[in-house]
């Protein structure tokens, strides 16, 4: 179902100084975990594309956004007022798990760069049983957006500017020295660059094309 | 009262003008090609490129200079950004989406133009309107929006431009030419490629109703149109926003195909833009069958190398579009392949490029339509650096074009000495020539004078080749009976 529009923003829960989740009525929406929408407040003409955080059978619909400097949206709507309106369109993208791979019990990796995160919330939310490892990877610890979230062993922190992550280093440091069985699916969300150089390091690890699925972040 | 329509950009917009004509005739405007006498002026506008949307600004202040010396309005439309759209509310008379069409008369009677429609009542200058219509599509009541308060200027929807779309569908349209036309099938695109801005200026993918796709090729196929093209921007998405409520677009095809083998008549239909992600064998089988679904398949690529690909958010992989191209080859095999590509995408290094390069060679494209890329204001990718220098991509743009000529002149000189079947399309560029397409929309050329060839079959020989053209004699004018096959270009 398409949302008609509007939506009224319920809270917004800020995970750092720059990054926050907003809570917004869901209105029946209904949406596939990995889908996004198009994100904007009622009355500005510029509407950015996010990821949708939440799962898909949260009361709530969540989007996590970064506060991008000199950004026309971003930075509006950390400002905005709870019981404001904001206009939605969507769901949109081709982004999520076909239901076949999760009834065939395959292993899945997903790896995310910094807010990249979104739709692998929704999925390991929405997708109970899910054979999952998440590499996701930022600079320091407090970016590790909701950590809880994930069962313990699942969630790896590659962290590139302080050693308090599980692992320090970027997630292709992380890839190059470590080996994924061949079955493995990949998703990958987030930085064009980071995405780009894992894939290839995943292909010359037996990962073939097929199995490979990203979703590019800009 | 005249009128003078400016259309910039695709098929889709020139379409989309046909009805805006539709329209307008419909209330009594008369079209000129001469501006100044206009009384009402318009553009169709593309955002592709920020180039015409320069265009656009121009125009409209030159227009409104005039406005001076005499009764002018001015209206903008089709493909506009929202930030666009705000500066033109400043500088136009009325701006509004395509959607939006069926309600133009309205906003045409604010201004108190009085026309020959407008002298009746509203009401009465509609039913002007359908009778005009040159060719009947099954055309359901069109249906008004409220008049609005007199503003001045009119804003609509700047989230969903689609909203009205089914509306502006029923109006039919003033085809631009008496043998081949263009017909709107989708509207809008849910892809979000990040080089295009056309997920933020027509919205998202809408599904035009099958009943009326079909009953406007009828009637265009009952009044002697040859060559019928379906339009949408990713016009094999076709019915996905329906789900199970509307055929797929194979299906859509086969109705049409079913329709063509009945109808005992001889046409050729095409599509495009097709996406490969949504590109499935079953389309293509269902061309391979029908005599009527022309075998030329345009199916853009824009790069060969999977990372660019994944840069550009295409949501296909090379496996994936390979797989597509050996299904035309093993099915179709005589079907001509176009496709689109971009050179010189942000970051695209001398390894991908190259992957590209091989890809022409690989699938000996007979047309490619190349760009050199320049950001599109509105697009993901705008704010990205454009980093690729201009002496490199044009570097890049001259190396695929010369693989691209390799390949259409070794087809096009395999042509000669062969008998096809051709639409005359009108005069050449060459004195005492016509010019032709083949249904694999090769360019023919033939000496002719005999203007009453155009919009006719004709058989023709060819006797030589050029990359992306062939010149022949004319054998005679094509018979429907003839056991010419018709289809090998």
């Amino acid at each position: 179902m398409t949302s008609n529009n509007k939506h009224k923003l319920q809270a917004i829960r800020h995970l750092t100084g720059s990054t926050y989740v907003l809570e917004m009525e869901r209105r029946g929406m209904e949406f596939e975990a990995g889908q996004h929408i198009l994100l904007g407040a009622e009355d500005n003409i510029h509407k950015r594309e996010y990821s949708i955080y939440s799962g898909t059978k949260d009361e709530q619909l969540e989007v996590l956004v970064k506060e991008v400097e000199d950004g026309m949206v971003s930075k509006q709507l950390k400002k905005i007022s709870e019981g404001t309106y904001l206009e939605i369109e969507g769901p949109l993208g081709f982004f999520s798990i076909d239901p076949e791979l999760i009834l065939a019990k395959r292993k899945f990796l997903f790896i995310a760069s910094g807010t990249g995160i979104a739709p692998f919330h929704s999925m390991v939310k929405s997708i109970p049983g899910l054979d999952y490892t998440l590499l996701h990877g930022v600079r320091l610890v407090d970016e590790a957006y909701e950590k809880d979230t994930y069962e313990e062993g699942r969630y790896i922190l590659c962290t590139s500017r302080d050693d308090k992550g599980d692992f320090q280093g970027r997630i292709t440091d992380y890839i190059k020295q470590h080996e994924f069985d061949k079955d493995t699916v990949c998703f990958f969300c987030g930085n064009f660059n980071m995405i780009r150089e894992a894939m290839n390091l995943l292909e010359k690890k037996g990962i073939p094309p097929s199995q490979l699925h990203a979703e590019v972040y800009f | 009262m005249k009128y003078h329509i400016v259309q910039l950009g695709c098929q889709m917009n020139i379409s989309d003008g046909e009805r805006v004509q539709q329209v307008l005739e419909g209330m009594g405007f008369v079209p000129t090609d001469n501006e100044a006498e206009a009384n009402l002026l318009g553009v169709i506008a593309c955002s592709v490129r920020q180039k015409g949307i320069d265009k656009v600004y121009t125009m409209v202040n030159k227009w409104n200079k005039s406005k001076n010396n005499k009764n002018l309005i001015t209206f903008v439309s089709g493909c506009v950004l929202p930030a666009d759209r705000e500066q033109f509310l400043k500088l136009f008379d009325m701006v509004f989406p395509m959607s939006d069409l069926p309600d133009f008369p309205n906003m045409i009677k604010q201004y108190g133009i009085v026309t020959p429609a407008g002298l009746q009542s509203l009401d009465e200058g509609l039913k002007d309107l359908k009778i005009a219509e040159p060719v009947s599509a099954n055309p359901k009541e069109l249906t008004l929006a409220p008049v609005e308060p007199i503003t001045g200027q009119k804003q609509t929807s700047l989230l969903r431009p689609d909203a009205g779309i089914r509306d502006f569908w029923h109006i039919s349209p003033k085809y631009g030419s008496g043998f081949e036309a263009y017909i709107p099938i989708q509207n809008g695109c849910n892809k979000f490629c990040t080089f295009c801005a056309v997920p933020y200026t027509r919205g998202r993918e809408v599904s035009r109703p099958s009943s009326e796709i079909i009953g406007e090729l009828k009637d265009l196929v009952n009044n002697g149109y040859k060559s019928i093209t379906l339009l949408g921007q990713n016009v094999n998405s076709y019915g996905l926003d329906k789900k199970s409520d509307e055929l797929s677009f194979a299906e859509l095809l086969e109705e049409i195909g079913r329709f063509g083998d009945d109808s005992k008549r001889d046409f050729w239909v095409y599509f495009t833009s097709p996406h490969p992600r949504d590109m499935g064998d079953e389309v293509i089988e269902v061309i391979a069958k029908y005599k009527c679904l022309a075998k030329q398949i345009h199916i853009p690529v824009q790069s060969g190398d999977d990372s660019m690909l994944v840069r550009m958010n295409r949501k296909y992989s090379m496996e994936k579009y390979r797989g597509i191209i050996h299904s035309i080859n093993r099915l179709i095999p005589q079907a001509t392949i176009f496709t689109d590509i971009i050179v010189g995408f942000t970051g695209e290094t001398e390894e991908e490029f190259e992957n590209t390069r091989k890809i022409m060679e690989e699938f000996k494209y007979n047309m490619a339509y190349i760009a050199q890329y320049s950001p599109r204001p509105g697009a993901a990718s705008s704010r990205w650096a454009d980093d690729i220098p201009k002496d490199v991509k044009k570097e890049r743009y001259h190396k695929l074009t010369e693989e691209l000529m390799k390949h259409s002149l070794r087809y096009n000189n395999n042509l000669i000495g062969k008998e096809l079947k051709v639409l005359v399309r009108g005069k050449d560029r060459k004195e005492g020539y016509l010019s032709a397409l083949t249904e694999g929309k090769i360019i023919v050329r033939f000496a002719s004078e005999n203007e009453s060839l155009i919009g006719e079959y004709a058989l023709v020989k060819i006797s030589s080749a050029v990359p992306f053209s062939t010149e022949g004699e004319l054998v005679s004018i094509y018979e429907q009976s003839s056991s010419m096959a018709g289809s090998q270009a």
